[in-house]
């Protein structure tokens, strides 16, 4: 009997409603009465990957607990789900909708216009207007400084770069870690590798085996949750280094991580949040660099600290950046 | 030469090894004529059942853990399709989504933010004494975990039980032609049930080689493509145990290949090492077009609503 209805009533329905299921697993809702301030974050990718992801959702975090927002956060994957979500957000009134990652530039363009109220910013990119604004990060600099590091340990002189899509901010991490190697030792080889995605933690493993394989002793690594399989790699191996990225990740794997290139996001959300709060942010994009201390190369105190000779020049390149120098690259 | 190709062929197999899992259990499941499109979320599911149960009890208990889980996706599409007649091809969509989603969401409030770190129990390799010493061959194939062992001795069961046995006689007339299996008093709905929850449990199984014979972390979305991989693995091994196995292996060399090409430093543009599998994946479908070999009952969606 209740077969039969099943199938007359359309078991279209109940499929539907397991895609429903599958779409709101990943939004979830907290925070106070309607008049807080209201504030959303679209992630590209899963908040568990102890990176990119991961940060952002710390600095959401940290929003509700510093300035009692109400907080909502989504994960999203295609340029429709970015659009979609931003309408979403619009037309629930939020105050601010945080877009995190480069990608997310033409959702924000698009949408921007049509909530006024609501003040768009994506991680990455540039702003167009007043209420489309950008972040941007000088996460060039802290890769420079991690190339040195890199140059000062590795044996081989070859080092390795894993990253997940050939995203602008991505590439020019790259391009700044090979420059700031170079500095320290002009013969040094990179080889950068790019998985295709952010998620395949198997792909990131053997991608860095085969780097290893062609004699890489350090790798970057900018792919977020893949990346944990770069960490994986390196573990396995003897006298090699990994650089992580985004977040400080030197507590992951504390035996083989030589520092982290920080992107300090929920400081960045804070200051962004109080400025909005205020309707008082200034765009169309805000940068921050190390002068803002937003950004900087951590190193890892269990590993061991370049020559005295580099530490000093790595001292004095920062200085460089802080005073607002920019790292200077060749594109590859 | 050699210091180029053992790695090479050696991430080959590593590779090869949770593909092949699930490519043979959808073997299974589509020798029966039924098509799961939900291995995607049968793996991811494995994956997560592998990493729970490999916390809670060892790594051998992680196995389990996966293939169960597995089992317990596949025994959702099997419900959906089977019992209540809903098209395989949405329920095996659904799956993958819920698959996707529940793990996720079911990670963050096991793991918590943190996640589970790095410090996930796995297997490691085995030398095999004695054959590990062969040259060439040695490092290859007999210096992998136990999984890719299992499957020397499970490819050459499921060859022989499928060709030689009544059971495997069975299940190929059912995916060949429901009415005639009907005629010949074969319980149709139960042979399916058991290839498509015996195909969910070698989902399962892969999504755990995944994460504790080869990554020894879990990821949301780690499975990242690899159930879409099986269901092509199947077509290119054209439906059989061993070509499966070695378009398994084909997928795996690709991909290690796009791996050594990258880490060659080649300047072209990544996205072409990228594409590589799935190239391959066309030319070798073209290069090897001929006699249709699907079961046929695969393409009579008709037949499962009758069942």
């Amino acid at each position: 009997m209740f077969y039969s209805w099943v199938r007359r009533s359309g078991i279209g329905f109940i499929n539907i409603g397991l895609l429903y299921l599958t779409a709101c697993s990943g939004g979830e809702r907290s925070g106070g009465r309607e008049s807080a301030f209201q504030v959303a974050l679209l992630t590209p990718g899963p908040i568990s990957d102890q990176a990119w992801n991961a940060t952002a959702y710390h600095g959401l975090e940290r929003i509700r607990d510093s300035l009692g927002a109400s907080i909502s956060h989504i994960q999203t994957k295609t340029p429709a789900e970015f659009e979609e979500n931003f309408r979403q957000y619009g037309t629930k009134g939020y105050d601010l909708v945080i877009g995190h990652g480069f990608e997310f530039q033409d959702a924000a363009r698009r949408v921007g216009p049509q909530f006024p109220k609501t003040l768009f910013v994506t991680t990455g990119g540039e702003g167009t207007g007043p209420n489309v604004v950008a972040l941007s990060f000088a996460f060039d600099e802290p890769s420079y400084l991690a190339g040195m590091a890199a140059a000062a340990i590795t044996k081989t002189g070859v080092i390795g770069g894993i990253g997940g899509t050939e995203l602008p901010p991505v590439k020019l991490g790259f391009e700044a870690f090979l420059a700031g190697a170079r500095l320290v030792r002009p013969d040094i080889r990179l080889l950068v590798a790019y998985l295709g995605n952010w998620d395949d933690a198997g792909a990131g493993k053997e991608q860095a085996l085969a780097q290893l394989n062609q004699k890489a002793d350090v790798i970057y690594q900018n792919a977020d949750a893949a990346g944990l399989g770069v960490f994986q790699a390196v573990r396995q191996a003897k006298g090699v280094w990994v650089i992580g990225s985004n977040a400080d990740q030197n507590r992951l794997a504390p035996e083989v991580t030589l520092g982290s290139v920080l992107i300090d996001v929920p400081h960045a959300f804070l200051l962004l949040a109080r400025q909005a709060q205020l309707r008082a942010v200034r765009g169309p994009t805000i940068h921050f660099g190390t002068a803002s201390d937003v950004v900087r190369w951590v190193p890892n105190p269990l590993a061991p600290a370049p020559p005295a000779k580099v530490l000093a020049q790595m001292d004095s390149v920062r200085a460089v950046f802080a005073a607002g120098g920019r790292p200077v690259v060749t594109p590859r | 030469m050699e210091a180029l190709l053992i790695p090479f062929l050696d991430a080959t197999i590593r590779t090869a090894t949770p593909l092949a899992y699930a490519a043979l259990g959808e073997l299974v499941t589509e020798r029966s004529g039924v098509i799961n499109i939900g291995m995607e979320g049968i793996i991811i599911a494995g994956c997560l059942g592998g990493l729970v149960a490999a916390g809670a009890g060892g790594a051998a208990m992680g196995f389990l853990g996966g293939a169960l889980a597995g089992a317990g996706m596949a025994a959702i599409f099997a419900f959906f399709v089977l019992r209540l007649r809903a098209d395989a091809i949405i329920t095996g969509t659904a799956l993958t989504l819920l698959g996707l989603g529940l793990t996720g969401t079911l990670y963050r409030g096991l793991f918590g933010l943190e996640g589970a770190a790095l410090g996930t129990p796995s297997i490691a390799p085995i030398a095999l004494p004695g054959l590990s010493s062969l040259p060439l061959v040695g490092p290859v194939f007999f210096t992998q975990t136990g999984m890719t062992y299992l499957l020397y001795l499970f490819v050459p069961a499921l060859a022989w039980w499928l060709a030689r046995t009544q059971a495997g006689l069975a299940l190929r007339a059912v995916g060949e032609s429901r009415a005639a299996a009907l005629a010949a008093g074969l319980d149709v709905q139960r042979l399916r049930w058991g290839a498509i929850l015996f195909g969910g449990a070698m989902g399962g199984l892969c999504g755990a080689t995944l994460v504790l014979a080869q990554v020894g972390t879990f990821t949301e979305g780690m499975s990242a493509g690899r159930g879409f991989i099986a269901i092509a693995i199947v077509v290119l091994g054209r439906w059989r145990t061993v070509g499966t196995t070695l378009a398994a292996l084909i997928f795996g060399g690709a991909f290690a290949l796009q791996y050594l090409l990258q880490a060659a430093g080649w300047a072209l543009p990544y996205h072409l090492f990228l594409a590589l599998p799935y190239l391959l994946t066309l030319i070798l479908l073209a290069a090897l077009r001929g006699r249709a070999e699907a079961p046929a009952e695969l393409a009579s969606q008709e037949s499962w609503s009758r069942a």
